[in-house]
């Protein structure tokens, strides 16, 4: 017997018609049309089951902010070509700024007018909302600068290191937030959705090898919060921001609360 | 379609954007629906969006489809998440010695598998398109589609023959099991 018609194939596997005597003889034995009819209806069961897949659900917002921040961390990077020729628009990032300690910190600031050169660039590409809502954040970080007591003028920032916050164990998924070093030694938080607590929030910073953490500061109940860092802190080891949910206990130690965790990265 | 992959490729952040928008819930869908973990699921479709845009240039458009491409680095995130809390259970267990069953999610290939054959079913011609969905999700046959939709039998017969060869090329091309093919047999992978 020939092989089996292409067609008859396809409508045996979707089962639109039965395999006569001749036909079923004949895909027990010929290794072709039984690969071929397998595959069709291998096909056919996972074309059934697309139907449930013509409406997924966006990721969440900080996803992309996420996607945003690491490409740019990693583009920082001194082993990628070399950054655009383009002079720093910032005011204040000196050689002697300490960095965020090691090589990637000082990578940070060396490479701020690439940095600042991709953030440019996405504000002119993207068109979406998604976009509007990360320059929304570069947008905050200038106003909070300009409240600060700072004896020069308000600068735009450097930023040395940040980390997408997201909700962790039990915290409801929608919480998130994040964090961003900035090159005088600010930690600068941004949350939405932090679920309501009988306390208040404390942010840390925890070394995840050794899960030694301190204290930053106390989080209000704005969206954002500038805390400033120790001077020697060492954010290659205390790389891990984390926001708990704290009572009113005395006791200084961390709840074992975590509201919402993130890497630096930068 | 519209050059989206060759802008990636080159390095166009608008395509990365674009791309992001396009196949950013087919691959949170993957890791949704592989790994138990919300977060998890969340960090893998960042980390693969990241790594392929780092990656770009290894991308070749003659070897398959962009949204192909990043559902197989997806694929592979998810898998090493899935080894990494397997040996974490295994800790677990050895200390608390309570063998609580792994949580067995959907194969991921087979995610991947039903995610290229539904891409491919959008981008068919439209008529392909509503004679297949009519056959897979309705359970019609041919002759009740016919009856439903007007078109006479013989046209719907070829709508749905060449669809699903459609689905088939793009399955073999994209997915992540092309289907079992017998040993010595000379289209065999």
């Amino acid at each position: 017997m020939p092989h089996l018609d292409h067609d008859r194939l396809v409508f045996l596997a979707l089962g639109e018609s039965e395999a006569d005597a001749g036909e079923s003889t004949h895909l027990d034995t010929c290794a072709h049309c039984r690969a071929e009819f397998d595959a069709f209806r291998q096909v056919a069961g996972l074309g059934a089951d697309t139907q449930s897949l013509r409406e997924l659900p966006d990721p969440p917002e900080h996803v992309w902010q996420g996607i945003v921040a690491e490409i740019r961390a990693a583009e920082a990077l001194p082993t990628l070509p070399a950054p655009r020729a383009e002079q720093p628009r910032t005011e204040q990032p000196t050689a002697e700024q300490p960095s965020a300690g090691g090589a990637g910190g000082a990578g940070g600031v060396v490479l701020t007018p690439r940095r600042r050169g991709r953030w440019s660039r996405w504000a002119v590409t993207a068109t979406t909302a998604a976009a509007a809502a990360v320059l929304g954040v570069v947008g905050t970080l200038v106003v909070l600068d300009a409240t600060e007591p700072a004896p020069r003028p308000p600068a735009q920032r450097v930023v040395l290191a940040s980390a997408p916050l997201r909700a962790y164990g039990s915290t409801p998924p929608d919480a998130n937030g994040e964090a961003r070093v900035f090159d005088n030694r600010r930690l600068h938080l941004h949350v939405v959705n932090l679920p309501d607590v009988p306390g208040y929030y404390e942010v840390w910073l925890i070394n995840p090898r050794t899960m030694e953490m301190f204290s930053v500061g106390v989080l209000g109940d704005a969206a954002d919060e500038l805390l400033p860092l120790p001077p020697n802190v060492d954010l290659e080891a205390y790389s891990v921001v984390d926001v708990s949910a704290e009572t009113y206990d005395n006791n200084t130690a961390h709840s074992g609360e975590s509201l919402l965790r993130g890497t630096l990265t930068g | 379609m519209d050059g989206l992959a060759d802008r990636f490729r080159a390095g166009d952040e608008r395509a990365l954007r674009e791309a992001y928008d396009r196949y950013g819930r087919a691959v949170l869908h993957l890791a949704a629906s592989t790994l138990a973990n919300r977060s998890d699921a969340e960090d893998v479709t960042q980390t693969t969006f990241v790594a392929a845009w780092l990656a770009r240039e290894t991308f070749d458009p003659a070897k398959g489809s962009l949204v192909g491409w990043l559902l197989g680095i997806g694929r592979r995130k998810v898998i090493d998440r899935l080894r990494a809390s397997a040996r974490e259970t295994r800790v677990v267990e050895t200390v608390r010695r309570l063998p609580e069953p792994a949580r067995t999610g959907p194969d991921p290939d087979t995610v991947v598998d039903r995610l290229v054959v539904a891409d491919e079913l959008a981008r068919l011609p439209d008529d392909q398109r509503r004679m297949l969905e009519l056959a897979f999700y309705d359970d019609l046959t041919h002759q009740q589609i016919a009856t439903v939709t007007g078109v006479p039998l013989g046209t719907v017969k070829s709508h749905i023959r060449r669809g699903m060869a459609s689905l088939k090329r793009r399955w073999e091309v994209d997915g992540a099991t092309p289907g079992p093919r017998p040993a010595g047999f000379p289209g065999a992978r």
